[in-house]
Formats: structure tokens, C-alpha cells, sequence
């Protein structure tokens, strides 16, 4: 156990390579091998809770389905499949929301899920998100979320324990009624959701046994007097996991930035390092990045964006299409680099190693991005194609294993720029990530779809390189990274938010849908979607 | 479906050209008098259907409505109301286009003008007039100034506004590239319905030459 090892710390270079090879076996554990666990068991835990509403505190229920194997393997990880958080609010509740002018509503769940083995416990968010739904005229709201959630892997034997925590509900308001003209903008909301402290089993949703050992193997978490935090230093970026006896308060513990959604974002600002001219937008960008080695998820949180909005030219003459063609440029912009912010892609393990890479995404040259609009000279058809073509290498800022940072050096990162293949190589030659969305309007409906004005979805696929510089005092991490990580096949979707035009800057009013906040920052912080 | 355009461009024309003269082929002899009840009022409008802008793409609003007051007149052609807001869009329906989102800021007042009265039909021709209005679709800027053809009918309440090109210009295009330039012909289509401020109460326009 961690809590043992920091009493009697060993000779720094023993550890460093043991937490070498132990980040070689969770890392490899990640990958799901089904074939060892048994078939599922399917749980339905039905939980009260209260809800925290701008009225006041409500009870809420909240079904949580999963399927989880009936046992597993010392080492072996899997995932709860088919994760499905219902959470049914009350009348009132629905009062706040129509009070705030919403018509429809489309919600994202945070259930912090601790997970205990023996004495040792840690925190995953199983994240949910859902399409809008429209909210009843009376009665409760019930919200389904579904998503994918952190893989879990217990390396010694006992049994492994899921228990149901706190819950967010991010809600993002909408009016759709058409006459509802003098709305304010009903905007967004979270809903904080605490378990009721009559919840059966406290909470408890599943139990898999792990390991091959009879009945004792299984029995009840046994707590340790003497377990204590390791006391490792916090590294600045948040959400490290923290040990907790008997503490069933949970702490975030996965690939995310536990309250990126509690609209904790960087800064988007133009400033006198980079003014802004007449075309300039901002705009935050964030969703996620598969590591299908992994069979996993990184989350990148919302990064800013600043944009130089281009000038539609006339496109090539087509008979039956009037194309304008717009190259717009843009660049990251965190801490005045042209970079993402770190994240964090932190893989939950048990025997306390947990495994945590700090990383960033950084330019090596512009972000292009070309749009086509197209509209048809028959029905007035108009789509409008965008490709966003991003030279940007992936730097390993940090790597920790069971709290222990394993030294990555200054220098740790991908070869080359994520790769994608190009839809048009002979003009976009070189290594970049190309991601992809299309917005679409037929006349007289409302556009749907991406477009670079008002954001939406961008998706591409990208070949992750080789790690090279990964590693100091001769200890080479590159090839545990390139073997763990790299490879083709990892599919991106990111979700862009509106943008601010700073020299037509619109804020929100009853009338007009915000796109700027009063100081030019984007009013509009997207969420992720899987 | 060629064919069915140029049938539908024949329509915009006649339309276009019945709008031109001051009297229609249903009065014979044009109205003066312009009797509006309730008048003086306040009235709201509201959209029936989606509005549809168009500067050289199209763009949709969802939502839009508008308010002002209406009174009884006289001449030819006729001020019968004053339009005091007119919004495009709201929070959580914003206009949308191809481009982006779009942001139509009215200047206001604009009127509604009465030209010609079907005693018939109860439905009055003449146009939205002194339209001027503020659009950005991120950094593009321009304004729209003009006048809008419509039709109002009195069993319905419904203000039909059916703009031809030509009728709304474009001024001071900024960063609107070849989309939108001073050639620009915007169009305004769409259909509102209208009620006395605070009722369910469809007002009703009367055009006669006494």
C-alpha cells in the first residue's frame, strides 16, 4: 500500500524503478480483458437524494443501472457498462426552470462513484449526458443520462466496491417556444445532489469480488488503523486522490478536470500581446480525445480559441451552387501560448496506482481553417463544410504513478503532430489533426450543424505518434509510452461554443442570444459530448 | 423543377407590379380614408411561422415580434401604424444562417402603410416602410434600409409581410466579403399575427372613399 511505502521510503533509485514497472502493468491493465471476468451483474439501485435548487432543497430520486462482472482478477480492469443515471425531479423544481423562462432543457450528470477496496478507497465521476428534452407542464422531470465511465482495476484481492456519492446535474436551458419573444435567456444551471442519508446501503451499488481466493476474499473492506495520506505533494493541477478510511465524501478522481463544468475555465481574452482587429473572434473549444489503446477517454477542457474571421470569397462557378469559399486562422491561446490548457488523463488502478499524465496539446504552426458554403441555386439549399487543419504535438507534462511522479523530463512528447489523413493532401501537405463538421440550413428552417460562428461539433480521427525525449537519469519512458498510447484510429470530437465577435460584440438581453460576456470573453462555454 | 420556378418568378412579378399602382383592380377608385379599430391602440405581433431574411443566403428566425400604435388615417397612401420594436430572434432563438448566427438590430419607428382596401377580401396592401436595421453575423456588419411589401387581413389579424427584391437595400457591408455588398437586394418574408396590446382582440383596417 502507498500509505506503507511513504513510512518507509526506499532508496529514490529502486523506487523510481519499480513505479516504472508499475506504471508498465496499470497502463497495460487498462485495456479491458473480459475474458477472465464473469458474466455481468446487472444492478438497479433506486436512491433518494437531495437536490440543491434555487428554491431550495428538494428530494430527488435517482436510478443508476450498470452492468458490472459478477467477479474479476487481481489486475484485471473493466469498465461498468451501460452506464444509465436517471434522475427524477421534482414539480417544483421544474418551477425554477420554467420561472427562468426555459422551455427545454438538456442535462450532463457527474456522479462521483467511490470505489473501495480493503482499506483503500478513490473517487471516478461517471459522467452522463443526455439529448434536450422538453419540460412538462406538470409533474416531474425525469432526465436519462448515459456515458461511458472510468476503467477500474484491483491488483490485490478483496472485494471492489462501488458507492453512489454526490451528484451534479449541469442543466443547459433553452426556450423554444416560438411566441416566447420577451424570454430572457434562461441560460444554464447545476444542480448540486447529495445522498439522503436514509439511502439504502448508503448508497451502495455494486460489489465484484476480485481474485481467486474463497468467501474471505470477498468479505467486508477491512480498514487499517494506520492508513494515513502518503503526503506526496500536490502538483497544482487539482483532483489528485487522496486516500480515504471509512470517508464516503468523494473526491473527483478521472480524466477530467473534476469542475471544468462548474464553468472554472481559463481566461479567452484578447490583449495587448495579441490585440485584437476588426475580424477577431474567441471562442472556447472542449471534448474528447479516445486513446483507443487505452479504451479510453481523455477530456480536454474548454480551451480558448482566438480566431481571425476570413472574407467569404466567390467560390469556383458551378451551374446549379453559389459556393463562397472563407480561410479563417486561429490559435489556441493559454497563458499567452498558443496551447491548450494541461489536462489530465488519470486512469483509476487499484493498490493504490492510480496513474495520472498531465499533458497539453501544443501548436507548431497555425490552425487553418476552410470553409465551403455551398447554396443551391434550385431549392436554396445551403451547407457550409469546414475543415480545421491543426499542427499540434502532444506533451507529457508530467506522469505520476500511485502518487509517486515518475520524471518525464522537460522534453517528453509526441515526434510528430497527431496525424490525420487529409482530405486534400496535394494542398495540405505535413502532419496535422484535421477535424471536420458541416452546418446545413434548408430555407426557411433553422440552421443545424457546425459552423464557425456559432460553433457545434467538430470530429476527425487522428494517429497518435511515437513518444520521444520521455525520461531522464537513463531511465527511457519513451517506449512505455509509445507502446501504451500511440497508435491509429483515435477518434476526436470536439464541441466549439459560439463565438464573440470583438468588434460586434452581442450580449445577452431578452432579445438577443449572448455571444459575449461584458468583457469580450465568450459568453458561451461548451460541453462536452462523447 | 425549372419550370415550376419560372411560374413562381411570373407570380412575384404580377404581385410586384399589382403593388405599384396606388389602386388595385378591386377598388375603383383608390381609398382616403383609413379606419382603424380599435384606434388609437396599442398593438403586438407576433410571428406565425418562421421569418425568413435574405441577403444573398437565407437566414431564419424563429422568433420575432413587434409592437407599436395604430390609428385611423387619412390620404393615400395611409399611416396606419407606427412600429416602435421590432425584434428578430431572442434569447434562445437567435436568428440563424449558414454563416452563423445573426443579430438584426432594429432602428425604429418603422410604419405600416395602407395603399389599397379589397372590401371583398377585407385584406389591405401596402408595405412595412421606413425599415432600417443593424445585422452582424460575427464580424460581418451591414444595414438594411427600405420598405417591405405586406398585406394585412382583417378575419385573420394576420400582417403578411412578402418583400421584393429591390424594395430593401444594403449600406456600409464591413467584412461581409463577396456575401453581402451594396448589390446586395435583401428580402423580408414572413407572417405576423396581430392583436390589440394585452387581448385577444384582432384589429381591423377599413380603407374607404367617402
Amino acid at each position: 500500500m502507498r500509505v506503507q511505502r511513504a513510512a518507509t521510503p526506499r532508496p529514490s533509485r529502486a523506487r523510481a524503478r519499480t513505479t516504472s514497472i508499475a506504471a508498465f502493468v496499470v497502463l497495460a491493465a487498462l485495456i479491458p480483458t473480459t475474458a477472465s471476468a464473469t458474466g455481468p451483474q446487472e444492478v438497479e439501485a433506486e436512491l433518494p437524494y437531495i437536490c440543491t435548487l434555487p428554491s431550495g432543497q428538494l428530494p430527488a430520486t435517482v436510478r443508476i443501472s450498470a452492468d458490472f462482472p459478477e467477479r474479476a482478477e487481481s489486475g484485471e480492469a473493466f469498465s461498468p457498462t451501460g452506464v444509465t443515471t436517471t434522475v427524477e425531479l421534482p414539480a417544483e423544481a421544474v418551477a425554477d426552470l420554467t420561472a427562468r423562462e426555459a422551455a427545454e432543457v438538456r442535462a450532463a450528470t457527474r456522479l462521483a462513484v467511490g470505489v473501495a477496496q480493503n482499506a483503500a478507497t478513490a473517487t471516478a465521476t461517471w459522467r452522463g449526458s443526455a439529448e434536450p428534452v422538453t419540460l412538462p407542464a406538470s409533474g416531474p422531470l425525469t432526465l436519462t443520462t448515459k456515458g461511458d465511465v472510468p476503467s477500474v482495476a484491483g491488483r490485490s484481492d478483496g472485494d471492489l466496491t462501488f458507492t453512489a456519492g454526490d451528484l451534479a446535474i449541469d442543466l443547459a436551458l433553452g426556450t423554444t417556444d416560438p411566441a416566447d419573444t420577451a424570454a430572457a435567456d434562461p441560460g444554464s444551471l447545476t444542480v448540486d445532489c447529495s445522498l439522503a442519508e436514509d439511502a439504502p446501503d448508503q448508497g451502495l451499488l455494486a460489489t465484484v469480488p476480485v481474485g481467486t481466493g474463497g468467501p474471505g476474499a470477498s468479505g467486508p473492506p477491512s480498514p487499517s488503523g494506520s492508513a494515513e495520506p502518503s503526503g506526496s505533494p500536490e502538483d497544482g493541477q487539482g483532483d489528485r486522490p487522496e486516500e480515504r478510511r471509512g470517508d464516503r465524501s468523494p473526491k473527483v478522481l478521472e480524466n477530467s478536470p473534476g469542475t471544468a463544468a462548474d464553468r472554472d475555465v481559463p481566461p479567452c481574452r484578447y490583449d495587448e500581446q495579441h490585440p485584437p482587429t476588426d475580424v477577431s473572434l474567441n471562442a472556447y473549444v472542449t471534448g474528447y480525445a479516445n486513446v483507443k489503446k487505452l479504451k479510453s477517454a481523455a477530456y480536454l477542457p474548454p480551451s480558448c480559441v482566438l480566431i481571425e474571421q476570413g472574407l467569404p470569397v466567390m467560390g469556383p462557378p458551378d451551374p446549379e451552387y453559389l459556393i463562397f469559399d472563407t480561410v479563417s486562422y486561429a490559435n489556441f491561446h493559454y497563458q499567452e501560448r498558443e496551447q491548450t490548457p494541461p489536462f489530465d488523463a488519470t486512469f483509476l488502478s487499484f493498490d493504490f496506482a492510480p496513474v495520472k499524465a498531465t499533458m497539453v496539446l501544443k501548436q507548431t504552426g497555425p490552425m487553418r481553417i476552410d470553409s465551403r458554403m455551398k447554396m443551391s441555386l434550385i431549392d436554396f439549399t445551403t451547407i457550409t463544410d469546414t475543415y480545421v487543419r491543426a499542427p499540434l504535438v502532444l506533451h507529457v507534462l508530467d506522469l505520476e504513478v500511485n502518487g509517486t511522479p515518475l520524471d518525464v523530463g522537460s522534453g517528453c512528447r509526441t515526434e510528430t503532430s497527431l496525424v490525420s489523413e487529409d482530405p486534400d493532401p496535394a494542398n495540405f501537405p505535413g502532419d496535422h489533426l484535421v477535424l471536420y463538421g458541416r452546418g446545413e440550413q434548408i430555407i426557411g428552417q433553422p440552421a443545424t450543424g457546425y459552423l464557425l460562428l456559432s460553433g457545434g461539433t467538430l470530429s476527425g480521427e487522428t494517429t497518435i505518434p511515437a513518444f520521444t525525449g520521455c525520461g531522464t537519469d537513463g531511465e527511457n519512458l519513451d517506449r512505455l509510452l509509445t507502446a501504451s498510447v500511440s497508435g491509429p484510429g483515435n477518434l476526436i470530437k470536439q464541441v466549439q461554443g459560439q463565438t464573440c465577435a470583438i468588434a460586434a460584440p452581442v450580449f445577452p438581453s431578452p432579445t438577443n442570444e449572448g455571444q459575449c460576456t461584458e468583457d469580450l470573453q465568450p459568453y458561451e462555454i461548451p460541453v462536452a459530448e462523447h | 423543377m425549372k419550370k415550376n420556378t419560372r411560374r413562381s418568378a411570373i407570380v412575384v412579378c404580377a404581385a410586384a407590379s399589382a403593388l405599384g399602382l396606388a389602386a388595385g383592380p378591386s377598388s375603383a377608385v383608390p381609398s382616403t380614408v383609413w379606419t382603424v379599430t380599435p384606434s388609437p391602440a396599442s398593438f403586438q405581433a407576433v410571428n406565425v411561422g418562421n421569418i425568413v431574411l435574405t441577403a444573398t443566403i437565407p437566414m431564419t428566425c424563429t422568433t420575432s415580434n413587434a409592437a407599436g400604435v395604430m390609428n385611423s388615417a387619412t390620404g393615400n397612401p395611409g399611416d396606419v401604424a407606427d412600429i416602435n420594436t421590432m425584434n428578430f430572434g431572442a434569447a434562445g432563438s437567435p436568428c440563424t444562417s449558414v454563416l452563423g448566427n445573426v443579430t438584426t438590430t432594429s432602428v425604429t419607428p418603422w410604419d405600416v402603410v395602407a395603399e389599397d382596401y379589397n372590401a371583398s377580401t377585407g385584406v389591405t396592401t401596402g408595405y412595412v416602410g421606413d425599415v432600417t436595421a443593424n445585422v452582424t453575423a460575427g464580424a460581418c456588419k451591414f444595414t438594411v434600409t427600405g420598405e417591405a411589401s405586406a398585406t394585412y387581413t382583417n378575419s385573420t389579424g394576420i400582417l403578411a409581410v412578402n418583400s421584393v427584391a429591390g424594395e430593401l437595400k444594403v449600406s456600409n457591408p464591413v467584412n461581409c466579403g463577396a456575401i453581402v455588398t451594396v448589390n446586395t437586394k435583401p428580402t423580408f418574408k414572413g407572417n405576423y399575427a396581430v392583436k390589440v396590446a394585452g387581448t385577444g382582440v384582432i384589429p381591423t383596417i377599413v380603407g374607404s372613399n367617402p
